[in-house]
């Protein structure tokens, strides 16, 4: 392989939940603006790697790594690092919609107020173009102030993902972000992947196989912590190398 | 008989005992209610709201009791409200799960249990004697203050918790702390909740009479306190010293106070259930 500049990296990463071994000696390279699908069986551990790359497995107790998350190749587990700066770099999407109980304005500058930005001009600015990037500024241009409890759960989502975008990461990791979701607020979640990939390097875990194929320029099996195939998304599909992949994608367990 | 018939029976059975027990309860409240009506309502009218206590029944006025209980709400409230509000989150917030918050959990809930006298007399000793307050309206709220504390720790925690994990992860995400995931997410989600529990605390202090009896308030106050240092007398207290009059007329009194003081305590529980609802309405996970 060259000496190529990856945008995520993770090296010889264990992950322990107490005494269990959760991640096992992974080792994974991500290209910038591309997106990555985390597959796998349930428990696997997809969920437990993504959010080491935003670090929000630091408030689960008993929880610890070993090994680099590299970040524009910077180990972003170093003491030196501070969460809240990279929480501005790599923004998240979980697998329920969670919108706050605020009005939609609020939902979406909330990143940039917690950074202490307080101008009305720029947090009105950010407002409307992550809406616009979220394609859901049409549908609530209108009613900035209502509470966002009040959207449909298509609707949360979208908002979920203009609020990550709010403070222009580079990184956008989505946890299942459509799994909840009726299959038109799918197609269009999936469309803005699609559409956010120019700008963003997108992981995203999926359980949904079609889904992968259809949003994912990379595929990442896991299978009980292990990292048991990465590949192109087509040739992963086409001609997986491992047979636990094969078993996997053409539905045998999981 | 067959056994579900046997079954019917049974589950018809309790179903009327049930009703029974639920009866009772609101019968006898129903009771002391209408009783203490007829005695007092027609003794309530604004010369006996403004009257300063007497020793003649009929010039005996509630203004230096209700004053009292007054002074001793509010002062109680800014006492107790940020106090309990802040160790309640720290407990569910901050704490680490180690022996000691364990063992601090337990205790408060166990604080929440002990009678309202030996708060009385803890006050006696640390607000009056040794932080020589005398028998004041502030050595009383303080002495309150500590009865309501463990209740509205409990109930803070209880709104925090109610308070979905996902709100978090959701601040988290986004590169708040965590005073920030409190201060913008948590405390305005369970608001209503602290509330509730605080205005029902505040509604149990209001009918206190043993403590503040303990830590010095006095039966005859007669005069309106003016400062937090002023001695004072209570609603409660008013109450119990004329019950225990033996002309019939005091006993009209009592009622006619009597009166007053649920109406505090109905409107403060009324408050409280309006938050409720009105949160429960608003927000839903
Ligand atoms: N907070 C935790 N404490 C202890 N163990 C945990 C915790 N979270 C996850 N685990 C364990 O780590 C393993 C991986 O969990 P993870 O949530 O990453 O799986 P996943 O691949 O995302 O599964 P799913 O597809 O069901 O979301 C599982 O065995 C799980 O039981
Ligand atoms: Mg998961």
């Amino acid at each position: 392989m060259s000496k190529k500049e990856y945008k995520l990296e993770a090296k010889e990463l264990n992950a322990y939940y107490g005494g269990f071994h959760a991640l096992k000696g992974i080792n994974i390279a991500m290209e910038e603006k591309t997106v990555t699908a985390f597959i796998g069986p349930s428990g696997c551990g997809k969920s437990t790697f993504l959010r080491t790359f935003n670090r929000m497995n630091d408030y689960i107790e008993g929880f610890r790594v070993e090994g680099e998350i590299l970040l524009d190749s910077r180990d972003i587990y170093d003491k030196k690092v501070r969460v809240d700066e990279l929480r501005k770099e790599v923004g998240m999407v979980f697998q329920k919609p969670n919108p706050f109980p605020k009005s939609i304005f609020e939902n979406v500058v909330y990143g940039l107020k917690i950074q202490g930005i307080k101008k009305k001009s720029v947090l009105e600015e950010a407002a409307e173009r992550t809406l616009r990037q979220a394609a859901l500024w049409d549908e609530v241009k209108d009613k900035l102030q209502k509470s966002a409890l009040a959207l449909s759960g298509g609707q949360q989502q979208r908002l979920c993902i203009a609020r990550a975008l709010a403070s222009q990461p580079s990184v956008l990791l989505m946890d299942e972000p459509a799994s909840a979701l009726d299959p038109i607020s799918t197609a269009k979640v999936e469309e803005l992947i699609y559409e956010l990939k120019k700008e963003y390097t997108i992981v995203i875990v999926t359980h949904n196989m079609q889904q992968a194929g259809r949003v994912s320029d990379y595929t990442a099996f896991f299978y009980i912590g292990e990292l048991v195939e990465y590949s192109k998304t087509k040739a992963m599909f086409t001609s997986p190398k491992d047979t636990r992949t094969q078993n996997y994608i053409t539905g045998r367990f999981g | 008989m067959t056994n579900s018939d046997k079954n019917r029976l049974k589950d018809k059975a309790f179903q009327v005992f049930g009703i029974f027990c639920t009866f009772i309860g609101l019968v006898v409240l129903a009771v002391l209610i209408v009783k203490i009506i007829m005695e007092g309502a027609s003794r309530i009218d604004w010369s006996f709201i403004t009257s300063l206590p007497s020793r003649r029944a009929s010039r005996a006025g509630i203004y230096s009791a209700w004053t009292g209980t007054l002074w001793i709400l509010v002062l109680t409230t800014i006492i107790a409200f940020p106090l309990g509000v802040s160790a309640g989150v720290y407990l569910e917030e901050y704490a680490k799960k180690t022996r000691l918050a364990n063992f601090l959990e337990i205790n408060i809930a166990n604080l929440a249990g002990v009678p309202s006298i030996i708060y009385g007399l803890l006050g006696l000793e640390i607000f009056v004697r040794q932080m020589k307050l005398g028998n004041s309206l502030l050595a009383g709220a303080l002495t309150l203050s500590l009865l309501i504390l463990p209740i509205i720790i409990v109930t803070t925690r209880e709104a925090i918790k109610a308070v979905p994990r996902s709100i978090r992860d959701g601040s988290y995400a986004l590169g708040a702390s965590k005073w920030q995931t409190v201060w913008h997410q948590v405390l305005p989600a369970s608001f209503g909740g602290i509330l509730t529990g605080v205005i029902l605390a505040l509604s149990r202090a209001v009918g206190e009479a043993a403590p503040l009896i303990v830590v010095g308030a006095l039966a005859y106050v007669p005069f309106a306190p003016t400062s937090p240092l002023d001695e004072f007398t209570v609603l409660p207290i008013q109450i119990f010293n004329w019950t225990s009059r033996p002309q019939a007329a005091f006993l009209v009194n009592a009622s006619a106070a009597i009166i007053i003081l649920l109406l505090i305590t109905f409107l403060l529980n009324g408050i409280a259930v309006y938050l409720r609802n009105r949160q429960q309405k608003k927000i839903k996970w």
